[in-house]
Formats: C-alpha cells, structure tokens, sequence
C-alpha cells in the first residue's frame, strides 16, 4: 500500500471541499462583477468566504486580496510594496533560509535598483533578532521573514520580529504557507504588515492564495485590468476556489489542534525511533521550536537522491534537500545556511506529514528506513573512510 | 523531463548494482574523481592482468544515475583491453542504459572518469617514475583576520562556555587545537576541524577526534571570513580539488 509523507509539496483537496466547490462551477457559476442575480450569488459567495479567511488569521476583510496562489501574494507584496514606497528607501531585508520564491523576487528587486540583505541563521535554523538589528538602517523599507521553514521546520520568532520592524517603522510580511493549519497564526498578535497564505496548504483547491495588506499600507498592483479586488489584483474571481478555500479554512478552525496534537506524537516518535536505529544520523532544524508535522534527517555518506528512489521502490514517497533532485542541482540553500557541507546536505531526507497519515505509517517507515540506509551506505566510498 | 525519471535499465542498475565493492592487491589501480564537498564521489578499483580488465569493482557517493552508470560502466570495461577501456564514453554508457535524463549526464561523465583515473594510473605506475618534489604550500594571510579579531576569531580560549551551541571551526594548529575541538563538543553540536594534510596522525588526539561528533575537513585552508560585523562565513580552499566554497559559522578558533 502506497504511503505519502509529502505533505509539505502538496496536499489533497479535502473530500468535504470538494463538496463546496462544485455547485459553483455550474449551479452558480456568476461573475461577482456582474450587476444581475446570477452574479450577486457570486458576490455574496465572495464577501463571506473572505470574511471567514479574514477573521482566520486575525484581519479583516478589506484587508484580503484573492490571488493565484502563494508565489504571487510573495510577488505582489514584495514587488508592490518595494515599487510603490521606493521613495521611502532602497533597502530589503529577507532570510537566508526563504522559500525559494523569495529569494529569486529579491534577486529581480536587485536587478531593479533595490538593495537586499540576507539574515543569517543559527545552526537550527533560527533568525536571530541581533543579526536583524545589524542589518536595518534608514533606507531599509521591508522585512520578510516566512512564518517557518518550508524545508527544515523550525518555527522562527515572528511575534518579535515584528514587533520590531514596528519600531523601526519598517513594514514587516511574513509567508505562512508552511506554517498555516499547523500553527494559529494571527496578524495582530504577529505583528505582520504583509502575508502570503496558500489554500492547498490547508487541503483547499491549488490555484488559490491570498495576500494580507494592512490598512493603511499602499502597494502598486502587479497584474492590471478590470479593477478587481480593489483594483490590487484584477482578474475575474476564481470563486469555486475561493468558496473551497473558505471551507478548508472552517475545517482547519475546527480539527488543527486534535490534528497537530497528533501530528507530533508521529514526529517525536519517528524522529526518535530513527535516531535510535540509525548510526551517524542526525536531525536537521530546531529540536523544540519546529513545526509539528515535520521530520528532517540527514545520514553520513549516503546521498538524499538514491534515499528518496529507494523508499519509491516501497511506494513510499518523502522528499530530499539533495541537490540531485533538484532543477538546478544545487543543493537546498537553507541546508547550506545552517552551516552545512555540501556532502552532508546531500544525505538529507524530509518527511511531513499530514491529514490522512496514521499511526502505522511510523512503523512502516522505521521498518524500512533501516535497511536502506544500510544498503546504500555499503555502496557509498564516504562512509568507508569515516567507519575507520 | 524529471531529474528522476529513469529508465527501467537505470533503475534496474540502481537496484542491483553489478560488482559494488573494493579490490587490493599490487595489479590493483584506484581511480577517484568528483568531490564529495560538490557533491559525488566515485571510487574505480582495476585489477590488469595482461593488459586486460581482469576484475572491475566501485563504489560511489551518488544519485541513483550515478550509481546506475558506474554499475553498467564496469560490465562494459570487463575483459576489455585497458586501451579499449580507455575508448569507452559517456554516450556508450547512456546508451546501454536506455538514455538518461539530460541533466543527469554529467552523472555518466563522472563513472567514466573514475574508470579512465583508474587506467592511467596504471599505465603510469608501469613508466619509470620520476622524483617527485614536495612542494611545499604557502601559509597564507587569512583575510578579514584583523576585522573579527575577537568578534567571533579567536586566538586564544578563556572559557569554552561562550561557544555554547555555537558553530565553531577550529583550524588544525597542533595536537591543542584537536584536543579543544573534542571538547567543543560537550558544549555545541557543530565543530568543524579544518586541516590541511590528508590524514590526521594516528594515535591520540587524533583517533579521538575521528571517532566523535567532529567534522574533519582535510586538505583545506581558510582564505577569507566574512561578516557583517562579527564572523558569519569563512571562505574555504579545498585543496585537493582547488575548489572554493562558503561555508556559515558563527566562531572560528586559530591556536597558537
């Protein structure tokens, strides 16, 4: 039987979704433009699926922006933001250890006249408010920091963070996609300006995302047109998916804390139970401050490529940080910025789980994990010279 | 296409990987290339017998392609001449297999390497050898020395509590500076030794070292730190490969 600890890559639309979404791709498939009562059904669908991802992370309606997805809110709110304020100052800062759509928009913001720095992590992967402080100076217009580590994660101090990029009056976005439905996440506790959020990171249709824009801070649009979402994101409504995303966001209010709870005891037991079976392995990230669902382990002398092709030939799918498994065969940046080698980010594997893992699957791992590490160890000329 | 997507000849090969192993003895020739700091190893171990492939073993740190390549790799080099061993490319190797995806080739590059490293060490060692000089490497200035003096480099250590959960690279000046990366230990999971010779000298402080949680970077040198205001990353020169990289510490410590 097949067995997904990807969770982290991709969820499934939950059943009950579903379920919401459909009678609006035919039944009321209306405009929310349009002045007649087909599309005032849409409207209304609209409104009160922002009102309930609104009053989910603590903001309020007019503050929601539907758009494609997470990678876009990122884009419009880092590209917005700088474009629109740049006669504030020049000055980005962002992490080391960002989703990797953060990175490459910093690198556009470069090769647009802006200027960026990069925080530093400790050895688990922490943002560390010192080395932030070192960094913002009088052009420094945004911070972002995402809520947790999409790879690694560790849960980053973001109350503090925000609190004093609030000081220093610079604006704060965080991206919470790895964290959403995992963590409560609230705008005003947080003190985030800016926020990206996903909707198939809480088992709703992928397509979808929102961005979160404080009142009162102003961002140019990225994509023009007919003026929808207050003219910040035009485009007609995806509103089976907005509808879906509501849904997955009520789902969440109810079953996050008895799933998370459940959540950890899978990851402590794994993480524990790999340690204890497993020689020369060791856990990548923090030890307490790290999301529940998530287990990430790196083996010496073993490459994470051959790992995750050994578990799909069990029908088993995890994930690695191995830069063989990755488009541009660099390794994973956020690995490297904990300190690590290249050779040791190579042997890393990443395991999150999600809604519909059980109990057994631990068992099914830490029945397999093992051996394959032991087979492909016996293949490896690296763990030879370190057994001497 | 995926970076995964194999054929089922690749997968076969990963699967069961023909001839995985080490071979001694004096007909033996190694050949090594790649390096595992970028990311893969691979280890060829030819046993000639008049001028033939007699045995043919590997090993490897790598991807699935690469262990797939070495695998058909030494299959193919079995029996034949070493000049006929020497003729066999990358493309031949890929085409036993069913194709490979395109940017695994390099992956094929590096088995076909490893074989020819092989070879040509044997044919050389079959020459009169001439004398090699030792050449003896410059001690270079580290740049950034004077900046981070004490912001993060240290020449000398007062209490070894300040490195508590720090990441720290203690640079090989002596039997002291290993004994102070062991015990580093007991106060943060990450100590980095940096050497620069192949092989630490056996017996204590040495073995100790090896043995414990202590990452031993050989034949290296630290070129550059650099930092904001205090140590963030230093600069490494691997030696062996004449290769550079970063790497992210927080403390480096350089005993007299």
């Amino acid at each position: 039987m097949s067995i997904y600890l990807d969770y982290q890559s991709s969820k499934p639309v939950d059943p009950r979704v579903i379920d919401t979404m459909t009678p609006y791709f035919y039944d009321k498939f209306g405009n929310p433009s349009s002045l007649h009562s087909v599309g005032d059904t849409a409207t209304e669908v609209l409104e009160r699926s922002r009102e309930k991802i609104a009053r989910y992370i603590g903001a309020i309606p007019e503050e929601i922006i539907f758009t494609s997805g997470a990678t876009e809110s990122n884009n419009q709110a880092l590209i917005g933001y700088a474009l629109r304020n740049k006669n504030k100052g020049n000055h980005v800062i962002i992490s080391e250890i960002e989703h990797i759509s953060i990175h490459n928009i910093a690198k556009y913001l470069e090769r647009n006249g802006f200027v960026v720095s990069k925080i530093p992590v400790n050895q688990f992967g922490r943002v560390s408010l010192e080395k932030l402080a070192e960094r913002v100076d009088e052009k420094t217009i945004l911070v972002s920091v995402g809520y947790a580590s999409n790879e690694i994660g560790t849960i980053q101090p973001i109350a503090e963070i925000g609190k004093f990029c609030r000081e220093k009056d610079v604006v704060f976005h965080s991206d919470i996609v790895a964290a959403e439905g995992l963590l409560p996440v609230n705008v005003e506790t947080d003190n985030i300006d800016l926020l990206s959020m996903s909707s198939n990171d809480i088992y709703g249709p992928k397509g979808l995302g929102i961005m979160y824009v404080r009142k009162g801070i102003r961002v140019n649009p990225l994509i023009i047109g007919g003026g929808q979402e207050r003219g910040l994101r035009s485009g007609t409504e995806n509103v089976p998916a907005i509808a879906g995303m509501a849904k997955a966001v009520e789902i969440m209010e109810q079953d996050m804390t008895e799933e998370t709870r459940r959540f950890s005891e899978y990851r402590d037991r794994l993480i524990k139970g790999v340690l204890e079976r497993v020689p020369r392995c060791y856990l990548n990230g923090h030890p307490q401050e790290r999301l529940p669902n998530n287990v990430h382990l790196r083996f010496d002398g073993i490459e994470g490529e051959s790992l995750l092709l050994s578990f799909k030939e069990k029908d088993i799918s995890v994930s690695t940080g191995s830069a063989c498994s990755s488009k541009t065969l660099e390794p994973s940046h956020t690995l490297i910025a904990l300190g690590l080698l290249h050779e040791e980010a190579h042997g890393s594997l990443e395991i999150t789980f999600g809604r519909y893992n059980k109990e057994g699957d631990v068992d099914t791992i830490l029945g397999v994990l093992p051996d394959i590490v032991k087979r492909l160890r016996k293949l490896s000329p690296l763990y030879k010279e370190e057994m001497k | 296409m995926k970076s995964t997507q194999y054929s089922e000849k690749v997968l076969d090969h990963f699967k069961n990987p023909r001839n995985v192993g080490t071979l001694e003895g004096e007909d033996v020739s190694v050949g090594r290339v790649g390096n595992p700091v970028c990311g893969d190893l691979m280890e060829f171990y030819v046993k000639v017998k008049n001028d033939r492939i007699e045995d043919i073993k590997f090993k490897t740190f790598g991807c699935g392609s690469a262990i797939a390549t070495a695998s058909m790799i030494t299959e193919l080099a079995r029996g034949k001449t070493l000049e006929e061993a020497l003729q066999i490319t990358r493309q031949d190797v890929a085409k036993e297999l069913d194709g490979l995806p395109p940017i695994k080739m390099h992956c094929s590059n590096l088995a076909a390497d490893a074989l020819k490293d092989a070879i040509k060490k044997y044919q050389e060692r079959q020459k009169p050898q001439p004398g090699k000089e030792d050449v003896q490497k410059d001690r270079r200035e580290i740049a950034g020395t004077e900046k981070f003096m004490n912001k993060g480099l240290y020449r000398q250590i007062t209490d070894l509590n300040e490195f508590t959960d720090r990441r720290t690279m203690v640079m090989d000046t002596g039997e002291r500076s290993m004994k102070t990366a062991h015990e580093l230990t007991r106060y943060t999971p990450r100590v980095i030794f940096a050497t620069k010779n192949k092989q630490l000298p056996t017996g204590d402080p040495g073995d100790k070292l090896k043995s414990s949680a202590v990452k031993i970077l050989y034949e290296s040198e630290i070129l550059e730190i650099k930092g904001l205001n205090t140590v963030e990353k230093v600069v490494v020169h691997d030696l062996n490969e004449d290769e550079e990289y970063e790497l992210f510490v927080d403390s480096i410590i350089i005993l007299p």
